[in-house]
């Protein structure tokens, strides 16, 4: 045999898979289970990652909206000082950050790897008990936060009584990631497979890194700002990106019918991303006071960053072209495309500031804030938004209650972030303008952002309202699931609309 | 020398190394072949090509 | 039949960040982790001087309400934005100025103006407990949040305003009787903010002889 199956080698962890799942058939490797058997085993974990996923998202939602507040009119709630702007922006990023992308990445990369390698999850208990240290984490990290106890570290901000907790959840589910890799019945690997195993392989490394030599023994001097930025750039290129372009490889095919266009495209984008964004991140340093070389180096991979983008843009437009009407029956297809537009369009934005002559003007304005939400929330959060759809529905074995909830959901988060991004960008880019004219005063420059932020407000409370009616949605199919089962009105679970639309 | 120089220097010499050394091992066990049916890993007897999933917008009777 | 990539993947996967933790977090922990001060060889001063202890405090107080995400400290090179222009320092910052930080806090976002000189820029202490209590008294127009929970307002005593009190005037002022005074940790924070200067003569970044003689 050429390829003796890694999991015959391994009756220990064969006999974590429930039922005959875990017995050999015919000598290559496990019996291949069901969708529907996967979906069941995976329930009670994922559940937990996305419905706290989701608490964390309400928090951190509202904590936005008072910190976009707060910037256009500083006496707003200013008397509390665990409400102090600071606190409030830091508490946003890392509930969402930390609280909800996280956890419902964690979610999705459990179930996809479950789906992939086709088996059940092998014992979920211990994903849920994963689950349970991370909200420990998360809620300890925040709370700190508020409290005053911030380290000032961007992206790392959870005080050093945290970390930890949220170091050792991310170790397990690492752990276990592997073990339900090498455990698969299928031998071959999907690309979304190699993103998941990167990521959950590459985050410990960093988030390791960053603890240790930030916050239990700090380095020296500027040397902070590299392994800072080296961290916290990578958060978004080798955990959140892998993340989602597995997603966005697995759910586009899925839903369409169609494999991707080309698999050779989609290794090559694998390869280059790998080698190419985890020297990206000192460009959030250019102009500051550290070497040339290493400020260089990492313009350099910033633009190299064009193959692996490319790569994937043309990958999965050619996989699309013909199928965009599907987007109008499918939420999880609405969704997966404007995030997968998004990542091109947040790459190339930020290629362009990496560049010194951009960065001079962008670098400490708006126009970052603005690349931060392009990044994270109209290519991330969509996605995984995307994934959720397809995903709850099949685990909790109940349909969507609400088609209306899901429209306003994708209207009101789509608008919102567009109404956000565009404009502070383009804001972002004339405040950078005006702070390099030194005869403009400060003050002046602090005026003309005014209206800028309060359209930022408008857009965020757009956002707010989406998510609240996503939340409604998956409260009511929550409530459903304990009623007796139904047959099914329509579609996702029947498999009539699937007939439907591909007869069209 | 401290000792960071050395894991510097090891490091310089020994990651290429064995970049380069897992580059030609994985192309003499022919781990680049890649067919273009791994792109069908999605699917399956229950969901096949050609058939699309989650149309559930708009369909409702 | 192809083989899976199970092995070759998890290796391309360790030595990729391998590569950049090399690069990026170990080499400038050689090249700047162990940074000492220098010794002007012609006045023999010391450069970055060590900060003194109610200041080293008002660091941690800075760090504690997040300063950091709306003033930078890094003053830009000559030839590139308008930092010097707009007198936020006589010459660029480098690596050794901030040596003695515990935090280095370099900031990535200027909603405040930069903060790198604001003790040379801005040495009057009764200006920056007014600006902190309520930006509005000294800088109109700003957005800066008010600090006053970094303050005390309390009866005015018997022996008439305490000499600490803020001098406040018009919509400003505290309700007759009453008098606005800096708790400690004000106290600590102006005194970190007044100890910020990074304008010493270094072979690296000298300041110009013109500059210098302003």
């Amino acid at each position: 045999m050429i390829h003796p199956s890694q999991t015959s080698k391994n009756p220990t962890l064969r006999a974590l898979l429930p039922g005959d799942a875990g017995a050999g058939s015919g000598g290559d490797g496990f019996r291949k289970a069901d969708l529907a058997e996967i979906d069941a085993s995976c329930r009670v974990p994922v559940l937990f990652f996305f419905l706290s996923g989701l608490a964390w998202l309400i928090a951190g939602s509202l904590l936005a909206l008072v910190a976009s507040i707060k910037l256009h009119s500083p006496g707003f709630l200013a008397a509390w000082e665990w409400l102090v702007f600071s606190n409030v922006r830091t508490a946003h990023l890392n509930t969402v950050i930390y609280g909800f992308a996280s956890q419902v990445s964690v979610g999705v990369s459990v179930w996809l790897m479950c789906r992939l390698c086709r088996i059940p999850l092998p014992a979920p208990g211990l994903v849920t008990v994963a689950n349970l240290f991370y909200n420990l984490g998360v809620t300890v990290g925040v709370g700190g936060i508020l409290l005053g106890d911030s380290t000032a570290i961007e992206w790392l901000e959870m005080p050093r009584y945290a970390t930890p907790i949220l170091f050792s959840s991310y170790a397990l589910i690492a752990v276990w990631t592997i073990v339900t890799f090498r455990l698969r019945a299928e031998r071959h690997l999907y690309v979304s497979q190699w993103y998941l195993l990167a990521a959950v392989l590459w985050f410990p490394w960093l988030y390791g890194t960053a603890q240790v030599m930030l916050l239990l023994e700090p380095v020296r001097g500027v040397v902070q700002a590299a392994v800072n930025w080296w961290f916290a750039h990578n958060v978004l290129g080798l955990w959140f990106t892998p993340i989602g372009l597995a997603s966005i490889y697995y759910f586009i095919p899925k839903v369409i019918g169609r494999p991707i266009h080309s698999y050779y495209l989609s290794v090559l984008g694998f390869w280059s991303l790998a080698l190419f964004y985890n020297w990206n991140g000192m460009h959030h340093l250019v102009g500051g006071p550290l070497p040339a070389w290493m400020i260089t180096i990492s313009i350099v991979a910033s633009v190299m960053m064009l193959i692996p983008v490319i790569t994937v843009a043309i990958n999965h437009h050619f996989t699309m072209l013909g199928h965009f009407g599907k987007m109008r029956h499918s939420p999880t297809l609405r969704f997966i495309v404007f995030g997968a537009v998004s990542y091109t369009l947040a790459s190339l934005q930020g290629i362009a500031s990496a560049l010194r002559s951009v960065s001079e003007v962008t670098h400490f304005t708006h126009h970052t804030i603005a690349h931060a939400h392009l990044g994270m929330y109209a290519f991330f959060s969509m996605v995984m938004f995307g994934a959720m759809y397809y995903i709850l529905p099949r685990i909790t074995q109940r349909e969507w209650p609400c088609n209306g909830l899901i429209s306003l959901h994708f209207w009101g988060v789509a608008l919102g972030i567009v109404l956000y991004v565009v404009p502070m960008s383009l804001m972002g880019f004339i405040q950078g303008t005006k702070l390099n004219d030194p005869t403009i005063r400060f003050l002046d420059v602090v005026q003309f952002t005014l209206p800028w932020l309060q359209l930022r407000t408008l857009a965020g409370l757009l956002m707010v309202a989406g998510h609240v009616a996503f939340v409604a949605n998956v409260g009511w199919l929550l409530v459903r699931m304990f009623e007796p089962y139904r047959k099914p009105v329509v579609r996702i679970l029947t498999g009539e609309a699937e007939t439907l639309a591909a007869g069209k | 020398m401290p000792v960071i120089s050395f894991i510097l220097l090891g490091s310089v010499v020994l990651l290429p190394a064995a970049a380069l050394w897992a580059l030609r091992w994985a192309a003499s066990t022919g781990q680049f072949r890649c067919p273009d049916k791994v792109a069908l890993l999605p699917f399956d007897e229950s969901e096949p090509v050609g058939v699309a999933t989650d149309q559930i917008l708009g369909n409702r009777r | 039949m192809t083989m899976s990539y199970g092995p070759l993947l998890f290796l391309g996967i360790l030595l990729t960040l391998a590569s950049s933790w090399v690069g990026l977090v170990l080499m400038p922990h050689r090249q700047l982790g162990s940074l000492g001060q220098h010794t002007d060889p012609d006045t023999a001063a010391i450069f970055p001087a060590a900060r003194a202890g109610e200041a080293q405090q008002g660091a941690e107080i800075y760090r504690s309400l997040g300063c950091v995400y709306c003033h930078t400290q890094q003053v830009r090179p000559e030839d590139y934005g308008s930092d010097l222009e707009r007198g936020w320092g006589r010459r660029r910052t480098v690596s050794r100025d901030y040596i003695h930080d515990r935090t280095v806090m370099l900031g990535t976002m200027r909603t405040g103006p930069d903060l790198t000189n604001i003790g040379e820029r801005q040495s009057d202490a009764a200006w920056h407990y007014r600006h902190l209590y309520n930006p509005q008294t000294t800088s109109p127009g700003s957005i800066m949040p008010p600090h006053a929970f970094l303050f005390e307002t309390r009866a005015i005593g018997p022996a008439g305003r305490s000499t600490n009190a803020l001098v406040l005037e018009g919509a400003f002022a505290p309700p007759a009787g009453r008098e606005v005074v800096p708790t400690r940790r004000a106290v600590q924070l102006v005194a970190y903010l007044r100890s910020l200067k990074s304008s010493g003569d270094l072979p690296e970044a000298p300041v110009k002889k013109e500059e210098a003689a302003r």
